[in-house]
């Protein structure tokens, strides 16, 4: 795994693009259930968290799979071989994040394929709320954006 | 046709039946959203139709964008004849029902008749099924989206609140947590049909003709919204949205007879101390990158999700002049749950309370309710008695003008309505000759569906946008000046096209002007696959709002309804950036015959035979 979509909830706005535009990019149609991110939605505390494969590097999906259908490419991880799947469904039960999804039409697993290396939910998102990140730099990311606060307060603080 | 589901749902409740229109026949002449939607409702209602009877029809009509990539496309129309106007009642909602709509295989829906007790509707694909709602009568809004989504968000849902089920004039339609279609007194025609709520989800998707190009257009469109000067200034509306209106001179207090209410710094600042605070995430409808609204959780108050419109949240301050925030945030909630239209229903609350100041209404009317301005418990008190239809809430229910006309000659001198008798979006109209004229001529109501972002509008606080945009419509300048009678008309006629495409198009108007017709009229081409021409839609449009004038025509419409309440016109502005300001009756007639011109109408209003030829409307008789 070199890159992975992450998910900046805080700065989602839940208008559903990322949706769409997945949709469209793999289907040629319009259709959020026939999309690889889904936006879920807890409207009475106010949190839209989207939900996609987050490529796991040890992934339960393919592990479980019967026919080895789901395989991991070393750059792009997970992705699913329609040549052997049988559409058995395990792999939805296994997922820990709920990250793959069926498509109703077809009645196909479909997971996020990262569009080939260039996510087109990224580029979509008005608002920047999923980034595709480098993995080795993924937990320096994370550490500044959290200690941001705590450097403010050192700054003023003239520690 | 691709962008379409072609199919419109039609449920009689009176006897349980359902069927499919086919939608085909009317997307030439009328697109779809609210342009069919008008359509629909001329051809299947009878003259004279009682607005509260079974014969008349309820009708929500996504537009062919709706659901689809392109941005900002999550709007349905609502249209019926509105109980409180008696003419036409058009409303349009954002949110992510239409599109779920759309999603489940249809492009709209169509009730008619009235069910023998509470029902609701719930549709899952072609799964359609009447079902009963007696578990949720009487329940607020909130309670009947979350017991009909059954934990799942994705589930959308249109109802009425308890205003609503007692057929109160001033509710309107909820769409899920949030959207409103909040005029026209749309929530009681539900009401008398027993129609509690409509649940939908879908799964089954939308075609479209060229996906790659609709996905190039809708990434254009996209980067234009976000070059906006609205896009960057709604993060902060939340907060800053009163001296937003104060800065275009918008502003007016009370019962429209206070411009510098000596309370309203303060309360401004307890407004924007409290949104501040309160845990706040901003928020869009379907696909929109706008966020024109925001999760609010008011500290001991309660929280839910809070609209940045100048009419809504704002309103309650305005009209009663409420300083405690809290108290307000209360009221705004208690409105979205009961099912009221929030501004209409402030603007009656505080006639009320003119009126009781005036003594015109005694303390036993008022039930002796403190209602007097600026009371946040008595402004909450109203607003139960209307939702109820209790005591004071029976004679207030129904609005402004049909409790003056209750009250006698010095109630009716006090009362601000725009046509029909619906209460005015919330601003100052004196001094904006053009969105006068817009609330005179329009289909329902008042301007919001008409001539929303008007250039007048922000003329005060971006001059040289606002002669820009006129000078690019009507070809000067000088039209964009709020006080100036001429062009007006020529400014208004393209306005209402616009809005009337984009509420037919089934996108938020608020986007609609700065994204600019080529795109939107690319978007409709490769979504659907149908050729087009700016040129081509706003014909549709002229079509449409001549449709509309046909209806209201057939249903008793005539010229002397085209006005706005006599007092916008006999009582000057007496304070303010705009004191001396009021209507000039001659010059406003003089507008109206000019409109009525520019339209192909006769001096009374009415559409002339070779006007209904062009249009091709020859066969629908006025």
């Amino acid at each position: 795994m070199d890159k992975i979509v992450v998910v900046n909830y805080d700065k989602c706005i839940g208008c559903r693009t990322c949706e769409t535009v997945c949709s469209l990019v793999h289907e040629k149609r319009i259709n959020p259930s026939e999309s690889r991110i889904n936006v879920v939605k807890y409207e009475e505390i106010g949190a839209n968290i989207p939900v996609l494969c987050q490529k796991c590097e040890d992934p339960a999906c393919a592990a479980v799979c019967p026919m080895d259908a789901i395989k991991v490419d070393e750059s792009l991880g997970t992705y699913i071989d329609y040549t052997r799947c049988v559409g058995c469904k395990m792999c939805i039960l296994v997922c820990p994040i709920g990250g793959i999804g069926l498509n109703p039409a077809n009645k196909k697993v479909i997971i996020c394929d990262l569009c080939k290396g260039d996510p087109q939910c990224v580029k979509s998102c008005p608002e920047q709320a999923l980034e595709y990140v480098d993995v080795s730099k993924l937990s320096i990311k994370k550490r500044r954006e959290g200690l941001e606060k705590l450097a403010k307060f050192l700054e003023v603080a003239k520690i | 046709m691709n962008g379409y589901t072609n199919k419109i749902l039609f449920v009689n409740l009176s006897d349980n039946s359902a069927g499919i229109i086919p939608t085909e026949k009317y997307i030439e002449q009328f697109v779809g959203g609210r342009g069919i939607a008008v359509k629909l409702l001329y051809e299947l209602t009878p003259k004279n139709v009682d607005p509260l009877g079974p014969k008349n029809a309820l009708i929500i009509m996504t537009g062919p964008l709706t659901g689809t990539i392109v941005p900002s496309s999550g709007r349905v129309d609502v249209i019926s004849k509105s109980p409180q106007t008696n003419l036409l009642g058009g409303s349009n909602a954002g949110g992510f029902f239409g599109p779920e709509l759309k999603y489940a295989g249809y492009d709209g829906i169509v009730i008619t008749g009235r069910a023998s007790s509470k029902v609701y509707i719930d549709i899952y694909n072609d799964d359609v099924e009447v079902k009963s709602a007696e578990n949720l009568s009487g329940k607020g809004v909130f309670d009947t989206v979350k017991a009909l989504r059954k934990n799942d968000e994705d589930t959308q849902v249109a109802c009425i609140g308890p205003a609503g089920e007692k057929l109160v004039n001033l509710s309107g339609i909820a769409f899920s947590m949030r959207n409103y279609a909040a005029r026209c007194g749309l929530g009681a025609v539900m009401g008398s049909k027993n129609l509690k709520a409509i649940a939908v989800r879908g799964t089954k998707g939308l075609d479209v003709a060229v996906p790659d190009q609709l996905k190039q257009i809708a990434d254009e469109m996209r980067e234009r919204i976000k070059d906006t000067p609205s896009y960057k200034e709604f993060p902060e509306w939340h907060h800053k949205l009163f001296r937003v209106l104060e800065a275009d001179a918008k502003t007016f207090f009370g019962n429209y007879d206070n411009v510098l209410w000596d309370g309203r710094f303060e309360a401004y600042e307890n407004a924007e101390k409290f949104v501040k605070g309160a845990e706040l995430k901003l928020q869009s409808c379907f696909g929109c990158p706008l966020r024109c609204w925001a999760y609010i959780n008011m500290k001991n108050v309660g929280k839910a999700s809070a609209v940045a419109c100048q009419g809504t949240l704002t309103s309650i301050v305005n009209f009663a002049k409420i300083k405690d925030f809290n108290k307000v945030w209360e009221a705004y909630l208690l409105c979205q749950d009961m099912g009221l239209d929030t501004g209409g229903t402030s603007a009656t609350i505080a006639y009320a309370m003119d009126l009781y100041s005036k003594g015109i209404l005694s303390k036993t009317q008022v039930n002796a309710i403190n209602l007097t301005f600026g009371d946040g418990n008595a402004f909450v008190s109203l607003v139960k008695k209307i939702a109820g239809k209790e005591g004071i809430g029976e004679l207030l229910a129904d609005g402004v003008k049909k409790a003056s006309e209750k009250l006698g000659e010095a109630a009716k001198k006090l009362a601000v309505y725009a046509k029909g008798g619906q209460e005015l979006w919330l601003m100052e109209i004196r001094p904006f000759k053009g969105v006068a004229l817009s609330c005179a001529v329009t289909d329902s109501g008042s301007h919001n569906r008409a001539a929303y972002g008007l250039c007048e509008f922000y003329y005060r606080s971006m001059k040289t946008q606002a002669e820009t945009v006129a000078k690019n419509i009507v070809g000067t300048e000088e039209a964009a000046q709020p006080t100036r009678y001429e062009y007006k008309p020529k400014l208004v006629a393209i306005y209402e096209d616009m809005h009337t495409l984009a509420d037919s198009l089934g996108v938020c108007s608020i986007p609609f002007m700065p994204v600019g017709l080529d795109l939107w009229t690319k978007a409709y081409t490769a979504s659907t696959g149908r050729e087009t021409s700016p040129k081509d839609l706003m014909y549709v449009a002229e079509r449409i709002r001549t449709l509309e004038r046909l209806f209201n025509i057939r249903e008793g419409l005539t010229r002397q309804d085209d006005t706005i309440a006599e007092r916008m016109f006999s009582e000057p502005l007496k304070e303010g950036p705009w004191k001396g300001e009021a209507l000039d009756k001659v010059m406003f007639e003089k507008m109206i015959d000019e409109y009525y011109a520019l339209r192909g109408w006769d001096l009374t209003g009415k559409p002339k035979p070779e006007t209904l030829k062009r249009l091709g409307l020859e066969d629908t008789c006025a």
